[in-house]
């Protein structure tokens, strides 16, 4: 445990050793002010529907798109820059597992992630002396946050233990995350097999369950799988690709 | 402490290490050296878990580098070729980092970390960023992170790359106090490296270990015909006094700037020198210069390791050279 806490530990250390890190914590901050600005116009209407003021926060369209953007940016030096550098050969030579690797790795993208949210909460903590906040509304638009963010994540890494290049590497990751992404779009149709698939795959009608305070075990079966099935193909790479081509 | 049988190591376009037996002890200091390519690099990767062998078996610290590899790594302080860190941390950090990874206790960490830093001569600068540092604080930043966690068995690709000739010295001095009780497996192209620090060298070329020995065994026992040097003022007539001594095979004499030059090559076992001298102060001539052309190891290194030989030296004889008595 204490090596896997070495590994997140400087990763985690590693984001905010890096000047992007501060662009895209500032970005996500301004994004944030922005929702809560146009939350604060929403309440104020006369008769708005305060219930559904957190879906607003969660399912915001630009956030969503700026977060497609910055993970492959949080994860593509994740593997691909321990390979370009050498330092795979000391990570892999010490008496750690591939999958601890990957783990711990993953582990210190998604510490950062959550970082990125951390501002929000002070808003719904705002917000909550001026109006009544569903705080299990938000509680679970938070776990919803995390595992959604866990699972792209998790592809990034995926991409990142694939190539010694962090672009292609980001670009690899972009490319499978824009279908997992959009999958919902094709949701319309009268196929109910059809629907009924894309319904479970389906990661805006997800989150918009989540913001409402619905926690469906069936959403964290995919999003947990969907992780540990990207991390242990990952771990699997690394086990077998070591050397550089 | 490193146990290598039979090993060789296949890549899909070339086999690197070729049937690979030898051994390292504790205590003892074993250099590696080759030329590039030669397969040191890979038969370390091997040792350290990094690359699985295609065929045979290493042991280190009596665990076997596949079956029990976690074992036989945790047994293993390794520097990479590469001397790779992580550039944008400090160096305290990163050595701190690498002695929890190698699962040093926790209240264990600080003093190891203070104890590496000292051994490398990084106290002054443990607080700078690596990228910071010349390649050759880099590089000392990469052996404390190696030997933090105190492992009995050190295997070092090539430890004084890059570094000036004062860091080379201090580190091979720090070498040879650690392999006072540990086992040290060093690769090196640099010869004088070996012939300071290590105990026995292993030559290897084109994956076979094509001679073994201490440095004074490789190069008395290649050392061939002995060959003297010797200098006269002015312009004498030296070569048939000289090739009349006895033990003298063959003389080659040249005169430059006011000065006779000769080598005079022997017969093996034999040594002329008293009688060289004698001839001169018989005949009168001003002896200058007088001395035996002793072989160095890097000779030895180039005739093992030369490719246009016809004959190469046969794996599987610890020294040998074609048509040389050993």
């Amino acid at each position: 445990m204490r090596k896997l806490f070495a590994i997140v530990g400087r990763e985690w250390r590693a984001y905010f050793l890096s000047p992007l890190a501060y662009v895209i914590l500032t970005a996500y901050m301004f994004l944030n002010g922005l929702i809560f600005s146009r939350i604060v116009a929403f309440l104020s209407a006369p008769g708005a529907p305060r219930e559904r003021f957190l879906s607003l926060m969660f399912t915001n369209t630009y956030v969503w798109i700026f977060t497609l953007f910055i993970i492959p940016i949080l994860t593509m030096r994740l593997l691909a820059e321990e390979r370009r550098s050498g330092t795979l050969e000391v990570l892999l030579t010490s008496p750690v597992s591939e999958t601890m690797v990957v783990v711990g790795k993953f582990l210190g993208a998604l510490g950062f992630y959550l970082v990125l949210w951390a501002p929000s909460v002070l808003f719904i903590l705002f917000l909550r002396a001026k109006t009544s906040v569903d705080l299990g509304a938000a509680a679970s638009g938070y776990v919803g946050i995390a595992l959604l963010g866990a699972y792209f994540l998790a592809i990034g890494t995926f991409a990142s233990s694939l190539t010694k290049n962090q672009i292609l590497a980001a670009i690899l990751t972009f490319a499978i995350l824009i279908p997992v992404f959009s999958v919902g779009l094709f949701e319309s149709g009268s196929d109910p097999a059809r629907q009924s698939l894309i319904g479970y795959l389906n990661i805006w009608d997800h989150m918009d369950e989540f913001a409402r305070g619905v926690v469906d075990t069936r959403r964290i079966v995919y999003y947990l799988s969907g992780t540990a099935f990207f991390l242990l193909l990952a771990a699997t790479i690394l086990h077998s690709k070591k050397e550089t081509p | 402490m490193i146990e290598v049988t039979s090993l060789s190591k296949r890549y899909p376009t070339r086999l690197a290490v070729d049937d690979v037996t030898f051994s390292v002890k504790r205590g003892e200091i074993v250099g590696f050296l080759g030329p590039n390519g030669a397969g040191k690099t890979t038969t370390m990767r091997v040792l350290t878990g990094f690359l699985p062998p295609t065929s045979g078996s290493a042991r280190v610290a009596g665990h076997d580098v596949v079956a029990e590899s976690m074992r036989a790594r945790a047994a293993i302080g390794y520097l990479p070729e590469s001397a790779a860190t992580y550039l944008e941390m400090r160096v305290a950090e990163y050595v701190t980092f690498r002695a929890r990874l190698e699962g040093v206790a926790g209240r264990a960490v600080r003093g190891r970390v203070a104890e590496a830093l000292d051994r490398c001569l990084l106290a002054d600068v443990a607080g700078r960023r690596i990228e910071s540092l010349s390649k050759g604080f880099r590089q000392r930043v990469a052996l404390a992170g190696a030997l933090v966690h105190q492992p009995p068995v050190l295997v070092l690709d090539e430890p004084t790359i890059g570094l000036d000739p004062v860091q080379i010295i201090k580190i091979r001095e720090t070498i040879r106090q650690l392999g006072r009780d540990r086992a040290v497996l060093l690769s090196t192209h640099i010869l004088p490296e070996v012939e300071s620090v290590c105990d026995r060298v292993l030559i290897i070329d084109r994956g076979r270990i094509v001679a073994e020995g201490t440095p004074a065994e490789l190069r008395s026992k290649l050392a061939g015909t002995p060959t003297l040097r010797a200098a006269w003022r002015g312009s004498v007539a030296v070569r048939e006094g000289l090739a009349k001594l006895p033990g003298v095979s063959a003389v080659e004499v040249e005169e430059s700037e006011g000065e006779t030059r000769a080598r005079i090559l022997c017969e093996p076992g034999a040594d002329p020198r008293d009688d060289v001298f004698r001839l001169a102060v018989a005949n009168g001539w001003v002896l200058r210069e007088l001395a035996r052309e002793a072989l160095s190891l890097e000779d030895v290194f180039v005739r093992l390791t030369r490719h246009d030989e016809a004959a190469a030296a046969p794996a599987d004889v610890a020294v040998a050279e074609p048509g040389e008595p050993s």
